[in-house]
């Protein structure tokens, strides 16, 4: 069926039937070939659930600058696997800003964490994320991958005195981060902690913020990738595409 | 320069120019030329609102355009702010002269969990550039500190931003606690990255900002005010 949100239909209306789209799916029924298009933050995590039955494409961190082009990237790989004989794709994405909004699958469903970023997956549950945000709504989270991938106060502050002087750099900085007051480091067992420790310490002490070490946990990710395709994950069937209300339950 | 066979007068023309040269400026975020171009336009006595629309949010809106289209980052929109910023602290002795009645007071914050207020406080910046009297609550501000603030201040007015899609529900959370209380005629404007005219007309935001530029105009309309240009005047 296909519905579209332009005023014929009440808006609410609209979201209701949407919603009664997405579905929840048990163990039994999980797609045997799956494409999974992720982040490249969360590529240890996601590999260590890797088995035959699954390929793995991983995107660079820079697409969350730019939502757009987020969508944009992983339209192109869904469509190619239309081509392909998969019988679901997996994101290794939030809402992410709204960078999967308008995302579509012709042939095969989608397979997406109920989530608004993926600190929730590092955590193991939306639940701890709330938790934390609650502590410490004012908290930069790093991961091991997070560090080498993605973006880091010390590493925009690199980037900033690539084109300013330092004192201009740590302005900017301490502009954008004047309201954290820790930087937590989510360990998820996948990496050496010592090896990052010292990198992310660095991080807090640049800033003057208080320093935390969470236990992470691998339990999002095993579901992500094995099921079961619970409460925690929206199934976007062939020719609908995602759309931000559906994330805005809690 | 000649001017012959034209319609615009000198003075004009030279008005003209200038605005363009502030709002170049603040893209420059070259924060000693936008001093020194405002308070240029001042001593030739310009009208303190015409300076502030037609030169200094023209250029801020500028660097968000820039931004928007990843030709600036984070640390040039922020210079770009701090230079209007610099601009309007040369202004406001002339703004409190002017404007002797305000033109609405707008209680304004980022909500719950949201730390983030680089738009927030270019919405202030731009209100305080039209005459409005804002209440900055701050970051991280829940609906009840929002609803107490609006009856505190008496407040027209409730702005609130969003980040994260994480914290949007916050807004639909204010409002519901706002529409509770007794203060019915309060007009509530919304606005954020994630933030769409959708979600702002489902949780039954009056207004919704795309740019924070275009605050002071919607803020205007919502309160039935025509115009842009100044404070009393449009009264």
């Amino acid at each position: 069926m296909d519905v579209k949100c332009n005023g014929t239909l009440w808006w609410s209306e609209c979201f209701q039937e949407r919603r009664n789209m997405v579905t929840a799916k048990s163990a039994e029924e999980i797609p045997k070939r799956l494409l999974v298009l992720a982040c490249a933050v969360m590529e240890r995590e996601i590999r260590q659930f890797q088995n035959g039955r699954a390929e793995f494409r991983f995107f660079d961190y820079g697409l969350h600058r730019t939502p757009e082009n987020m969508a944009k990237t992983l339209q192109i790989e869904i469509d190619q696997a239309a081509k392909e004989e998969y019988d679901g794709i997996v994101l290794g994405y939030g809402l992410c800003s709204n960078g999967i909004v308008g995302v579509s699958s012709r042939k095969q469903p989608l397979i997406i964490p109920r989530i608004h970023d993926c600190i929730s997956l590092f955590l193991g549950s939306s639940e701890s994320y709330r938790d934390q945000t609650a502590r410490q709504p004012g908290t930069y989270y790093l991961t091991s991958g997070w560090i080498e991938k993605g973006q880091t106060p010390l590493s925009k502050y690199e980037d900033y005195s690539r084109s300013y002087d330092r004192e201009t750099a740590m302005w900017v900085l301490k502009e954008e981060m004047k309201h954290y007051t820790r930087i937590a480091m989510i360990d998820t067992g996948v990496a050496d902690l010592s090896t990052y420790r010292n990198y992310a310490r660095r991080n807090a002490d640049l800033l003057g913020l208080q320093y935390e070490e969470l236990q992470g946990s691998l339990s999002f990710f095993k579901k992500l990738l094995w099921g079961p395709w619970d409460k925690d994950f929206l199934i976007i069937e062939k020719d609908q595409s995602v759309f931000q209300d559906i994330f805005m339950e809690s | 320069m000649s001017f012959r066979g034209s319609t615009i007068r000198p003075d004009e023309s030279m008005n003209g120019q200038i605005l363009r040269q502030v709002a170049e400026a603040v893209v420059q975020r070259d924060c000693k030329a936008v001093e020194s171009f405002t308070a240029k336009m001042a001593e030739r006595r310009m009208d303190v609102f015409q300076i502030i629309n037609e030169g200094l949010i023209p250029g801020m809106l500028a660097a968000s355009q820039k931004f928007r289209k990843s030709e600036f980052f984070i640390p040039e929109l922020l210079m770009a702010s701090r230079a209007v910023k610099l601009g309007l602290h040369v202004l406001r002795p002339l703004m409190r002269e002017k404007n002797k009645q305000v033109v609405g007071r707008v209680v304004i914050g980022s909500v719950k969990f949201d730390l983030h207020d680089i738009g927030k406080n270019l919405v202030i910046i731009v209100l305080e550039g039209n005459g409005f009297d804002v209440i900055d609550l701050g970051v991280d501000v829940s609906p009840e500190k929002f609803v107490r603030a609006v009856e505190k201040h008496d407040a027209q007015i409730l702005a609130m931003s969003s980040l994260l899609t994480s914290t949007m529900p916050w807004m639909k959370t204010t409002i519901q606690l706002l529409r509770s209380s007794s203060m019915t005629g309060v007009k509530i404007l919304i606005g954020g990255a994630p933030v769409t005219q959708v979600y702002a007309q489902n949780i039954g935001a009056d207004g919704y900002c795309r740019e924070a530029t275009s605050a002071p105009a919607i803020a205007k309309d919502l309160l039935g005010i025509k115009g842009l240009q100044s404070g009393n005047e449009s009264r």
